[in-house]
């Protein structure tokens, strides 16, 4: 607590002491680490935004960005964790999967080694099914899965991503018990779940809006802490008496120990970038549901929610 | 139409200056290296992808179209003139474009080998633009059961049929099974063999180990001084005044037909498609006594059909994720790495750029005749280019370019050991297709079995339960019989050993 007090602080008189100091900053080109393939989604968003922090960043400022996919990412976290603290290498992080992977494996990184700068992203997970399924509401759906237990399967994007995990969080939730299909992207789950090959189709509201919005698929719930603009007739989870909680984070992180003035530019940068109409325009097109958090409340923010699913892997384990 | 407007949206982005460009070297490049004997398509798209990483996708793709295109043609260069088919698809261009060129008719045979291969290249192009967005939906209604024999169909006839030995052939797919089974395994997320290094854990790239099997061995090769060939002076003979190109449509119809059929069919690649067509062909023929000796449609036949079967392959790879040959996995592997997933999205997210990739299959078809036309004579003095140069170019190539995927020495090393075992592959006759194939469609179809079996909890049943199922297993076991046929191994031997390689 004494620490996300203290960081805010310095980060409001940073940003009230003036650009002055921070002319010097950056002096160099800067390397962003994206942990997932060029093209994906992830990385769309990362070059999405790195136009906008150079521009704000001033003085000719230069991102580049560098991907180092694999592992689900590990291989990134990584690199970025080991990176010389210098402000000049940053890295575009996601949850869940940067807290999950430390908590089911042995890696070469943990939390410690990591310096939250901003978050950008947030974007809540989704039921959705066929419309002509057995259940199109929560409550249809704990009565039918009550019925026929274990019957229910649901596809994800992957074993313990954000989809699993908002599935077994909503199971326990619930009481219910249902049968676990990972494929290997949101893609194939969508078209599994079109082709009538699994019950329910795990995914991203934004990676579920557009098929829902056609009427190809409805939704039984969005899992942020309100709705999101992109999909305002969805209602959440806890509207429907269901407290759960679970998305996908995309922001900013840089080795742990960077300094403080290049800490406070990034963020400032990127504060400046999600105010930007012209940076708001591309994220709609990108159907990005937009969460900004500085510093202090994103790294707070990854604390609690690392060890809440320390605690759902203590009681269900995702891995084996 | 929805295609049709999907086309008019995607073709302002084939005017880009890069994406013209791209076409134009790739088409250019990819002649050269076709009319190279030891170098093939599949190697010169190997060399070309990890290059292409840092490009704009339709960029890299426009450039692949026209290596994929180019070297179907460039083939037919050396065969024409020195008897050497460039790749393995130009096997029967040999039988009558060689005679063609003994004869003084060479500049001639090297027109309608190019005219041929262009019209075969664009009625692909054209096939592929119009049958896989249609064929894509379809993919929707394949249940991971249907996935999972399809895969198995696809690795089962590639092993028994490429192989002119099926001991071999599904040696070499056990082979790429192996190495498919690497990294975390997406189903439980446990680590298999990945002896504890973060390097294994996503897996061995496709890209890492196709450019370790099919550019490390012809490489090695070159510098060893194999595949050499006297040039010496190489005489064009006159140019073709009056030949009635007319009487060459039927011909192309024929082929073209052939080319796209055996395309779409999983195993059979472009030397098949040739060796039909001229077989065909010549039953249709007046004057059968002629063929073999330069008759101009048994050079114009496998031409054409050679070329038709570039886009139809991709169809299959497109659609369901399924590349039928070894040529196809590597399309597959560019698509992958420029962040296209194979599927009906692919269709409808990417629309653009796939509907661009499509288009410049067609446009590159056009470019290859104008390429071809212009650059005849220099084309010959590929052929002249000291082999003991191009063995450590290729080499230095695929190592900056497998380094570029992930800027990992660790990867170009593991790439190398891939070349050298291709290597050793190549020695004792093993097929190195069927272990590619199998790195690609063996975690498919494991993935899929076990996604089967939690649907249908551990129900072995659901495997077989619709007739997609019923039909892809059937036709499982035919391949699996098929060598104990002694019918179809008549008709299939010969292609077989003629075909080591695929492309």
């Amino acid at each position: 607590m004494t620490k996300t007090v203290a960081l805010a602080a310095t980060v409001g008189l940073a940003s009230f002491a003036g650009t002055a100091a921070f002319a010097e900053y950056p002096e160099q080109p800067i390397e962003m680490i994206v942990a997932y393939s060029a093209g994906g989604g992830t990385d769309t968003a990362a070059r999405t935004l790195a136009p906008f922090i150079e521009k704000y960043l001033g003085d000719g400022a230069s991102i580049s960005v560098i991907n180092r996919p694999g592992a689900g990412g590990e291989i990134g976290f990584t690199e970025l964790s080991q990176a010389e603290p210098d402000g000049y290498t940053i890295g575009f992080i996601n949850t869940p999967n940067i807290l999950t992977i430390p908590i089911s494996r042995d890696t070469r990184y943990t939390m410690e080694d990591i310096q939250a700068v901003a978050n950008v992203v947030y974007d809540p997970g989704a039921f959705n099914v066929l419309p002509d399924a057995d259940f199109t509401t929560l409550e249809a759906l704990v009565a039918h899965a009550k019925e026929n237990p274990g019957e229910v399967t649901y596809g994800t994007s992957g074993v313990g991503g954000d989809d699993h995990l908002a599935a077994l969080q909503f199971s326990r939730a619930a009481g219910i018990e249902m049968r676990h299909v990972p494929f290997s992207g949101a893609a194939d789950v969508r078209a599994a779940a079109l082709g009538g090959h699994i019950d329910m189709a795990v995914l991203n509201i934004s990676e579920a809006i557009e098929l829902v919005e056609q009427g190809e698929l409805v939704s039984l719930g969005q899992m942020g802490e309100e709705r999101w603009d992109g999909a305002p007739d969805v209602p959440t989870f806890k509207e429907q008496g269901f407290d759960v909680v679970m998305g996908s984070d995309r922001g900013f992180g840089a080795p742990a120990g960077i300094p403080q003035e290049a800490l406070d530019a990034l963020q400032q940068a990127i504060a400046q970038t999600v105010e930007d109409p012209e940076f708001l325009d591309a994220a709609a097109k990108q159907m990005l549901p937009l969460n900004y958090r500085d510093s202090a409340e994103f790294q707070a923010y990854l604390e609690h929610l690392g060890a809440n699913l320390q605690e759902i892997w203590n009681e269900t384990p995702w891995v084996e | 139409m929805e295609i049709f407007s999907a086309i008019l949206h995607a073709a302002p982005g084939l005017l880009d200056l890069g994406v013209i460009v791209g076409m134009i070297v790739g088409t250019a490049v990819g002649i050269a290296v076709g009319a190279l004997p030891g170098l093939s398509a599949t190697m010169g798209i190997a060399v070309l992808i990890p290059l292409t990483f840092t490009m704009e996708p339709l960029v890299a793709l426009g450039m692949i179209a026209g290596i994929y295109n180019g070297s179907m043609y460039g083939g037919s260069i050396p065969a024409i003139l020195l008897r050497i088919p460039g790749t393995p698809a130009g096997i029967a261009t040999v039988f009558d474009g060689h005679e063609m060129a003994r004869q003084g008719k060479a500049r001639l045979a090297l027109d309608i080998s190019l005219v041929s291969s262009s019209l075969g290249s664009a009625v692909s192009a054209v096939a592929l633009l119009l049958l896989a967005p249609p064929l894509a939906l379809i993919a929707l209604k394949f249940s991971p059961a249907n996935y999972f024999w399809l895969a198995v169909f696809g690795m089962t006839t590639i092993a028994i049929m490429l192989a002119g030995n099926p001991a071999k052939g599904i040696l070499s797919a056990c082979f790429g099974l192996c190495l498919g089974i690497v990294g975390i395994d997406p189903i439980s997320g446990n680590e298999r063999f990945t002896f504890g290094t973060v390097e294994f854990l996503s897996g061995i790239h496709i890209v890492v180990l196709l450019t370790g099997l099919y550019a490390i061995p012809p490489a090695i090769d070159l510098m060893l001084g194999r595949n050499s060939i006297e040039a010496g002076n190489i005489d064009l003979g006159e140019k073709s005044t009056g030949f009635r190109w007319a009487s060459l449509i039927p011909t192309w119809v024929r082929a073209s037909g052939i080319g796209l059929v055996v395309g779409l069919i999983p195993a059979l690649g472009g030397n098949i498609a040739a060796l039909l067509a001229w077989q065909e062909e010549r039953r249709y023929s007046k004057n059968k006594e002629n063929w073999g000796k330069g008759e101009p449609a048994g050079l114009a036949a496998p031409e054409c059909a050679n070329n038709a079967d570039t886009a139809a392959t991709l169809i299959p790879a497109l659609t369901l994720g399924i590349p039928g040959n070894a040529v196809a996995a590597v399309v597959l592997g560019a698509l992958l790495v420029h962040g296209l997933r194979p599927g009906p999205e692919l269709f409808s997210a990417n629309a653009d750029i796939t509907y661009g990739f499509m288009l410049t299959m067609l446009v590159t078809s056009g470019l290859m005749f104008l390429i071809g036309k212009l650059g005849a004579r220099a084309y010959v003095n590929v052929l002249r280019v000291p082999r003991q140069l191009l063995g450590p170019i290729i080499l230095a190539l695929t190592v900056v370019g497998v380094y570029a995927i992930h800027n990992s020495i660790f990867e170009v090393a593991l790439m190398l050991c891939f070349g050298l075992i291709g290597f050793a592959m190549e020695r004792m006759e093993i097929p190195t297709a069927p272990a590619v194939l199998a790195v690609i469609l063996g975690p498919i179809a494991e993935e899929n079995l076990r996604r089967a079996l939690l649907i249908s909890g551990d129900d072995f049943s659901y495997l077989l339960r619709g007739p997609i199922s019923i039909v892809l297993a059937l036709l499982v076991l035919g391949a699996l019989v098929s060598p104990w046929l002694p019918k179809l191994k008549a008709s299939f031997g010969r292609t077989a050993r003629e075909s080591e390689e695929g492309q």
